[in-house]
Order: structure tokens, then C-alpha cells, then sequence
């Protein structure tokens, strides 16, 4: 038997010599094949696995637990859809995390809920004027007269915008009155008005001139809401970049660094970071019409240094700028916008100088590290929440710090998160019921409760907080419209009390190691043992989108591997059956002297096995190769989701046995689905023909 | 009745487009064995119709072929596979040698098929073949590399090699000049005196014809009357009558 595959492999080996032409376009495909094949796995399977490193260490932990009764899928990596997916709600954490932590293998149990928010980022005006009030409030002549110059260049600016929108506007009477309000402003005798009425005067500021800048920024913030004191335990990519962590008990928020940089900075400085960050990757502003572009823009909004420099501060930016940009004269407008125009020679250097000597002067974040801020969310009710919440400090997740995925949530602590939510607190539900025995109202659900204590129709805002009241230091810098978000909660806050109550999902992180699919069975199993309502997903799954990303990734690569194959399968068909019809001669001599039909089909798929195995070993070690030189040089993450597919800029891609294993078995499962058809019929010739052979 | 071959009343057709082309009308023939029989006839007379028949590669439309005492319209195709294996060797008009193997292992082909035997054993009754028909130091060659002669004898050597009962061969020194042709038979004629391997040969070449125990002569499907048709030899082997 040996003897005769021996013989077999004999004959294929030098049938492939003797036709050259056929062992060349097939061996070529079956090489390309098991090329894309090894290389293809090996770098999804090492996309897949630094995925996992960034995703499960970052944010989801291994498992996700949440209500069995969600209508949509968690994504905790934002969704495909526009709107907030309903994922159902953890009405009592406690059980759960009790439940989990029984579960072999579970490491931690990480509450979470998601939260969106928005931040009001104000206009130069709104800072004018809060600077204003305070200046005044201290009686700080100087000041007072500085941020009136200010405000004074302002209202010429903005006199002229409503001068141009007023020939264009439909409610004439509204546009004359604003104009009317900015000439006073304009004024001579402004400065004494201010001086006789302080208060007056500003709230006239505020209530009549303030409205007529144009609206400010809006941020949109996506919370995740957490135990802040065991997150960055848990997490071991978490990383503190500026302020600090939220202190044990206590509310508030930290930022992410990538969030925080490209959302909340000033807009100038924003800009200027983009530039650098192309002209880091080889392009120039002479060259490359999108950056230049970038260049060009950016010049235009010098406003948003100028107004935002105090006076003294202006006094010094255009001192240093003339000696900066060798001019004698020049006031600050003209000099910023001089000193903005850049170009390949001076960007460095002016870059550098503008973050020495400008960005320490200006408000270089909307949202300052130490400072609160106020959140307002559309509950899940429809409702206003406001919650006021101190910014401690921002973080990365280390290797994903230019990734927009993974920084594209901010942390907030979990009674901050409830807020935001809906969730109302225990004085709350105390003053509903309250109202509900003095108005008789006899059923108030979560869902009508801000109705009944508001009064439907009324106002939509929701004072959240009322406990730790004290000076609100704060109170002046609350930016853009009214804030009723209430005073900033201080209280110190139990493990228990953050924990328990509502979360959304439960982060799992399981033991080194842990096997995912097995860990969700053994959790699915106990929750149902305690009779919880929840439901358990893997980290590919929670992460939503970026785990669609891998599968789409997936798809692509198994499509064109079918593709391949499929033509490969097409092309070594023909050529076999082109062969066995060459070839019927010594076919019919074979059958002819004794040869049975499944060993002439075994000649041929022994044939095309062998072509199989070496043009498959020749490409499954050029797929080797090919990884070994990437995971050398590394693959740039070219695009922001890359960074969170590869755990960082670039992807040190390693292949496997198995990489290799499948590869070769699928080009000779191919190969010998290929042969199968021309070897049956080879099979069929007749040994008959060997008689009617003529040389 | 005994002899290793037997057609009764033997009737094979082809279908020709619309007509039906008629080979072999109502053959009988008895070939004994050890005999070294010819069968003549001019090109399109059945010669190598009736070969296959006898050589199993081909089934008779009417009548029967007793093979070796086996009736082949009989057997299904792995049998009759079976039945040329181990008991009938093949010589083509064009060699028909395996030209990826060499002389050695084209030789060894049949042996490889039947399995069975050790490769010591193997290797002996190949070196005995190849002995026998002089081509030992061409063993380790390629086909293409010999002469048509040379590569003759190697299918002489692969033919003869399971030892069969019979040898078939259609026209083995067509291809070849006379002077070899005549060569290869004498080769096949001094193996039939060793061994008493029956040869069943066709041929159109007077010269082969001179040589053989027995002449069959074919014509139009039909095998020429007794007597007339059939010419003995020097043979002792007693044949049966050929019936017309």
C-alpha cells in the first residue's frame, strides 16, 4: 500500500514537471490562496486579540451583564443607530454583583450605566460679562474697566453682524431693538451707567445683550457611569492625565483626554493641533490643499484669542507679538492675525510660542480641570436633568490615546449617572410622595413622576440636587443658558450608597485567562438560579460598533478568500479536466492493464494534493514571513478606529500554528474539491482507448 | 471443450452516427494454451475488435467470451478490471509505457495494482523480466530515452511480469522496423517456449505471420472458413477447429 502511494506521489511529483504550464497557473493560485489565507487569519486573529486587550481592559471588562429585558443590543462603544438604545435597567445592583462574584472564575464586577449629556460652552460675551460681575462685586476699578473695553469691542462686532442680518430680517421691530441695545453699550456714557447701577446694569447686560451673540457651543458628552474608586483597579490600561481622581464618596466627573482635547479646547488651539498633526505626518501647507485650507481658517478666528486675553493680558500678548513678528506698531487684532498666518518655514516655531506664550492666557479649555461644570440630560422620560459635578481631572486609556473610540467616553460616578438617568434620589422620592399625598394624586411612576411634581406643561428643568448646600463659588462661571441645576453635591457618599441602586450593565473582568463563552454560561446560569432578569454578552458583542467593525473586517476578508478559492477552484477544474483529456492514453493503459477506476481518481487527487501541499506550504510560509516582517515593522493605525482595533498606533501582528493549519487544510480541502470532478471522470475512460493509441 | 480463450458465436456492433457498424458477426474461436496464435487481416477487419474482446476491455453485443474459464459479459466492470490484471498481459502498437516512471518502475506498475507481494519478492520478478527481455542496464531509464525497440520489450517486460495466462498484443511491431519487429518476435516466441504463455497477436505483416503456431485470418467480421483461413505451424499444441 505504501509501496503504491510511494509510486503516487512519484508520478504526481513528475507529472508537475512534466506540465510545467498547468503546475504554474495552478500552483501560482494555490499559492496566492494560502497567502491571503495565512496572512489574512494571522492578522485578524492578532487584530482580534489586541482588540480584546484594548476593549475588555479598557471599558467592558470580559462580560457584560444587563436586563434580559432590553428592546436593543448593548453597545457600549456607541451604536450604528441614531437614537439611545433602551438596554433595559439593573434595578438593584447588590444581587447581582453578590450573584456574579460567586460565579467561578469572576474576577470583579464593575457597575455601569451610560448617560448622554450636553455642556453648555459659552460665548466670549457670557465670560465677559461673569468676569464683569465679579469685577465689579470686588469693586476692582482696573478690572472693571478692562473687561468694559472688552465687552465694548465686542458689541462693535456684534453691532455690525446685526446691522448686515437686519437687511435680511423678517422681524424688523426685533433687530432695531438689539441694535438700540448694542448703541447703548457703545455709548459714551455707558461706563457711568454701569458705574451708578452695577447690578442693574449687568442683569440689563445679561437679560438684553447677551442673547443677541450668537449661541454657544454645545458639547455632547457620553457618560459612563461607574465605581470610580475601583475603575482604575479594574482597568489597568486607565490612566490619570491631568487633575486627579474623583476623591472616594464623592461626585463628579473626569474627562477623556482625547474627548477633552479635540471637543473642549479652545478653538484656536484646536486648529493649530490639527495642523501639527498633519504636517507631523509629512505633509506641508504649501502642498496639501487641506491643510493649507486649515491654515487659512484658522487666521480668521483670532477673536477667540483676543476676547478671551484680559486686557492686561492683552497689553502683554501685543507687546510680545510685535517683538515676535518685528513690527512697531499693529494693534492686537491685526498682529494675532498676522502672527496666525503661517506657513511651512514658521509654523514649529509659532506653534511652540503660541502655547508658551498665548495659551496660558486664554481659557484654553471650555471645561477646566478643577472647575464644575453643568451636565443636562434628556431623561429617559423626556425631561430636563441638570446636574452640577466637579471636573477632577482627565484620562486615557494608555496605547488607544488617539483612538476617538475609546475616548469617546467620559466616566462620571454612579449617583451622577443616576441623575443624569432619571433616577432620583431618596429625597426625592420622599418629596414626591409628599406631593402625592397633598395633591392627591394616587399614582406616580418613575415615568410621570417630574409631571406631577412640575406641573407637566411648566418648566422642563429639574433642580436634581439638594443636599450639601453651602456657597456656590462656582454660581458665576456656570456658562450659556440659565442654570438651575442647583448647588454641587458634596456630600461623601458610602461604597454601598454609589454601588447599589440602578446600574445599567455589570462589567465581569474574569481570572487571567478566563474562557469568555464558558464564563457566560456559568453566569447565565446562576442569574437564573437567583432568579435575575439579566443577560450575558461577550466583550465583541457589548462593544457594539467597533466589535461590528471586526466582523465587518471578517466578512470582508472570508469574501475574498471564497472569492479566491472559488476561482481557484473554477481554474484548477478546467485545467484538470484539460489534463485528463491529455492524459486519456496513459488513463486507458493504466485501466487497461488492471488499474481499478478509484485508483486512477486517487492518482489525480493525489496529484493535485501534492501541487496542493507545496504551493500551499510555499504560501502558508510566505503568509509566515510576510506577518513576521509587519509584526517587525508594525502596522499604522491610519484612522482613529484603527488605534482602538490594534491596542495603539500600530499593530504587531504574530501568526499561529493554527493560522497555518488552516491554511494549508483549506487549499488541499480545496484542491481536492477541485480534482474531485476531472479524477471521477478520468475514471470514466475507457480502457479501450489505450488500444486505439497510435504513436 | 477446453482452451483458455473461447468465443461462441461472438457479435459485437458499434452504432455509427445513424448505422450500425457490424465488427464481428458470429465469431467462434478456441485458442488453447500455450498456443502463439496471429490474428491477420487487412486494417478495419475486426482484428483489434476481437482483442479487446479476448483482452476483456470490451464486451461482445451477442454471444459469449470464456476467459480463462470466466464468461466476461458477466462480470461488472471491477471484475473484468480484475480478470485483465491478473490473468492477461497487454502489448501495444504504440508502448504505451508510463513515461513519468522508469523502465524499472513501469514494470513494476502491474505488480503495484495487485499488491500482495513484498517488495523484495517485487523486486526480483522484475529483475527476472528485464533480464529476460535484455534490458538490464537500461532499468533505471525513462521511456523517452530508448529507442521504440527498447521501449517495446519494456512492455514485453510489464506484460509478462504477474505472469499471466495470456499475452495480448495488437500489432506490436507496427511501429517498429523490420528487422526489430522481427527481433520482438522471436523474443515473444522464445518466452511462449519457456514459460508456455499463451500470445494472442494481431498483425498484417506477413513476415510476423510466418512465425506463428497458428493463423487466424479475419475479414469483414468474420473469421475465413477452416482449413483456408487457418495455417499451423510448427506448434505441437493441438488446437481446436476454427467454425466459419
Amino acid at each position: 500500500m505504501s509501496a503504491t502511494l510511494g509510486v503516487l506521489i512519484q508520478m504526481a511529483l513528475r507529472n508537475l514537471v512534466v506540465h510545467r504550464v498547468k503546475t504554474g497557473v495552478v500552483g501560482l493560485i494555490m499559492f496566492f490562496g494560502t497567502f491571503l489565507v495565512v496572512s489574512g487569519t494571522a492578522m485578524l486573529d492578532s487584530i482580534r486579540g489586541s482588540m480584546e486587550k484594548s476593549i475588555t481592559s479598557s471599558l467592558s471588562g470580559d462580560i457584560q451583564v444587563y436586563s434580559s429585558e432590553a428592546e436593543d443590543a448593548l453597545a457600549l462603544f456607541g451604536s450604528m443607530g441614531m437614537s439611545t438604545p433602551d438596554i433595559g435597567e439593573i434595578d438593584e445592583f447588590k444581587p447581582l454583583r453578590e450573584t456574579l462574584l460567586e460565579v467561578e472564575g469572576v474576577k470583579a464586577v464593575v457597575p455601569m450605566g451610560i448617560a448622554m449629556a450636553t455642556v453648555f460652552g459659552g460665548t466670549e460675551i457670557d465670560r465677559v460679562l461673569s468676569d464683569l460681575r465679579v469685577a465689579t462685586r470686588d469693586a476692582d476699578a482696573e478690572g472693571t474697566a478692562m473687561r468694559v473695553e472688552q465687552l465694548v469691542q465686542i458689541a462693535e462686532r456684534m453691532r455690525k453682524d446685526v446691522a448686515m442680518a437686519a437687511k435680511a430680517s423678517s422681524e424688523p421691530e426685533k433687530t432695531q431693538d438689539q441694535l438700540a441695545s448694542l448703541d447703548r453699550v457703545l455709548a459714551p456714557g455707558f461706563g457711568a451707567d454701569l458705574a451708578a447701577d452695577p447690578s442693574g446694569t449687568l442683569d440689563w447686560l445679561d437679560n438684553k445683550v447677551a442673547p443677541i451673540a450668537a449661541d454657544g457651543r454645545m458639547l455632547y458628552l457620553r457618560n459612563i457611569g461607574t465605581n470610580l474608586d475601583t475603575f482604575p483597579q479594574t482597568f489597568d490600561r486607565f490612566r490619570l492625565v491631568d487633575g486627579e481622581l474623583v476623591p472616594p464618596g464623592q461626585r463628579g466627573i473626569l474627562l477623556s483626554k482625547a474627548f477633552y482635547e479635540k471637543q473642549a479646547k479652545n478653538f484656536v488651539a484646536r486648529e493649530l493641533d490639527k495642523i501639527k498633526k498633519s504636517l507631523d505626518q509629512g505633509k506641508t501647507i504649501a502642498e496639501d490643499a487641506v491643510v493649507s485650507e486649515l491654515v487659512a481658517r484658522t487666521a480668521t478666528q483670532y477673536q477667540r484669542i483676543q476676547f478671551q486675553l484680559s486686557p492686561k493680558d492683552a497689553v502683554i500678548v501685543t507687546e510680545r507679538l510685535r517683538t515676535k513678528l518685528g513690527r512697531t506698531d499693529g494693534d492686537l487684532a491685526a498682529l494675532l492675525q498676522e502672527f496666525l498666518k503661517m506657513d511651512d518655514a514658521n509654523f514649529a516655531d509659532r506653534y511652540a510660542w503660541f502655547y508658551q506664550e498665548i495659551a496660558p492666557r486664554v481659557r484654553l479649555y471650555e471645561i477646566p480641570v478643577g472647575e464644575e461644570v453643568t451636565l443636562r440630560s434628556f431623561t429617559k422620560s423626556g425631561y430636563i436633568r441638570a446636574v452640577n459635578v466637579k471636573v477632577y481631572g482627565t484620562f486615557e486609556f494608555s496605547g488607544l490615546e488617539t483612538s476617538d473610540l475609546a475616548g469617546a467616553n467620559n466616566l462620571v460616578d454612579m449617583m451622577t449617572f443616576r441623575s443624569l438617568y432619571g433616577k432620583m434620589t431618596d429625597d426625592q422620592l420622599d418629596e414626591l410622595a409628599d406631593i402625592k399625598a397633598s395633591s392627591g394624586v394616587k399614582q406616580v411612576s418613575r415615568d410621570n413622576a417630574e409631571d406631577a411634581l412640575f406641573g407637566g406643561g411648566g418648566s422642563l428643568e429639574a433642580e436634581t440636587t439638594t443636599a450639601g448646600a453651602g456657597f456656590d463659588e462656582f454660581a458665576g462661571l456656570t456658562l450659556g443658558a440659565a442654570a438651575t441645576a442647583g448647588a454641587l453635591d458634596t456630600t461623601q457618599y458610602t461604597t454601598a450608597q454609589m454601588e447599589d441602586g440602578l446600574a445599567l450593565t455589570a462589567a465581569v473582568v474574569l481570572d487571567e485567562g478566563g474562557d469568555v463563552p464558558a464564563a457566560i454560561e456559568r453566569i447565565e446560569a446562576a442569574a437564573k438560579a437567583k432568579g435575575l432578569a439579566v443577560q450575558a454578552v461577550g466583550w465583541e458583542t457589548a462593544s457594539g460598533i467597533v466589535g461590528q467593525i471586526v466582523m465587518v473586517l471578517q466578512v470582508v476578508l472570508y469574501t475574498a478568500i471564497f472569492i479566491i478559492f472559488l476561482v481557484a477552484l473554477v481554474i484548477i477544474n478546467n485545467t484538470m479536466v484539460m489534463a485528463t483529456m491529455e492524459r486519456t492514453t496513459e488513463i486507458g493503459t493504466m485501466r487497461a492493464i488492471g488499474a481499478q477506476r478509484p485508483f486512477v481518481i486517487v492518482l489525480f487527487l493525489v496529484e493535485t494534493m501534492v501541487l496542493g501541499a507545496i504551493a500551499g506550504g510555499l504560501g502558508a510560509g510566505a503568509g509566515a514571513l510576510f506577518i513576521t516582517w509587519l509584526n517587525h515593522v508594525g502596522v499604522p493605525a491610519v484612522a482613529d478606529a484603527l488605534v482602538l482595533l490594534f491596542a495603539g498606533p500600530r499593530l504587531y501582528p504574530v501568526f499561529t500554528s493554527g493560522n497555518l493549519a488552516f491554511g494549508m487544510g483549506s487549499i488541499l480541502a480545496i484542491s481536492a474539491l477541485s480534482t474531485l470532478y476531472p479524477s471521477v471522470l478520468a475514471a470514466r475512460v475507457l480502457p479501450v482507448v489505450a488500444m486505439q493509441a497510435k504513436e | 471443450m477446453s482452451g483458455i480463450v473461447r468465443l461462441m458465436d461472438v457479435v459485437k456492433d458499434y452504432p455509427l452516427g445513424k448505422v450500425t457498424v457490424h465488427a464481428l458477426r458470429k465469431v467462434n474461436l478456441t485458442i488453447d494454451k500455450g498456443e502463439f496464435t496471429v490474428i491477420a487481416g487487412p486494417s478495419g477487419s475486426g482484428k483489434t475488435t476481437l482483442l479487446n474482446l479476448i483482452g476483456c476491455i470490451d464486451v461482445a453485443t451477442a454471444g459469449e467470451v470464456l476467459v480463462d474459464g470466466k464468461s466476461t459479459g458477466k462480470l461488472t466492470d471491477k471484475q473484468l478490471t480484475s480478470l485483465r490484471l491478473n490473468s492477461i498481459g497487454f502489448i501495444f502498437q504504440s508502448f504505451n509505457l508510463i513515461n513519468v516512471l522508469d523502465i524499472r518502475q513501469n514494470v513494476e506498475f502491474p505488480l503495484l495494482l495487485q499488491g500482495g507481494l513484498s517488495k523484495a519478492e517485487r523486486q526480483a520478478r522484475v529483475d527476472d523480466v528485464v533480464d529476460k527481455v535484455g534490458l538490464r542496464q537500461f532499468a533505471s531509464q525513462r521511456p523517452n530515452e530508448l529507442s521504440g525497440g527498447q521501449r517495446q520489450r519494456v512492455a514485453i517486460a510489464r506484460a509478462l511480469v504477474t505472469r499471466p495466462a495470456i499475452v495480448l498484443a495488437d500489432e506490436p511491431t507496427a511501429n517498429l522496423d523490420s528487422t526489430t519487429g522481427t527481433q520482438i518476435i522471436d523474443l515473444m516466441k522464445e518466452i511462449n517456449h519457456q514459460d508456455h504463455t499463451t500470445f494472442i497477436f494481431s498483425t498484417h505483416d506477413e513476415k510476423v505471420m510466418k512465425r506463428a503456431d497458428r493463423v487466424v485470418r479475419i475479414l469483414d467480421g468474420m473469421l475465413e472458413a477452416a482449413g483456408l483461413s487457418e495455417s499451423r505451424g510448427p506448434s505441437e499444441s493441438g488446437g481446436e477447429q476454427v467454425h466459419a
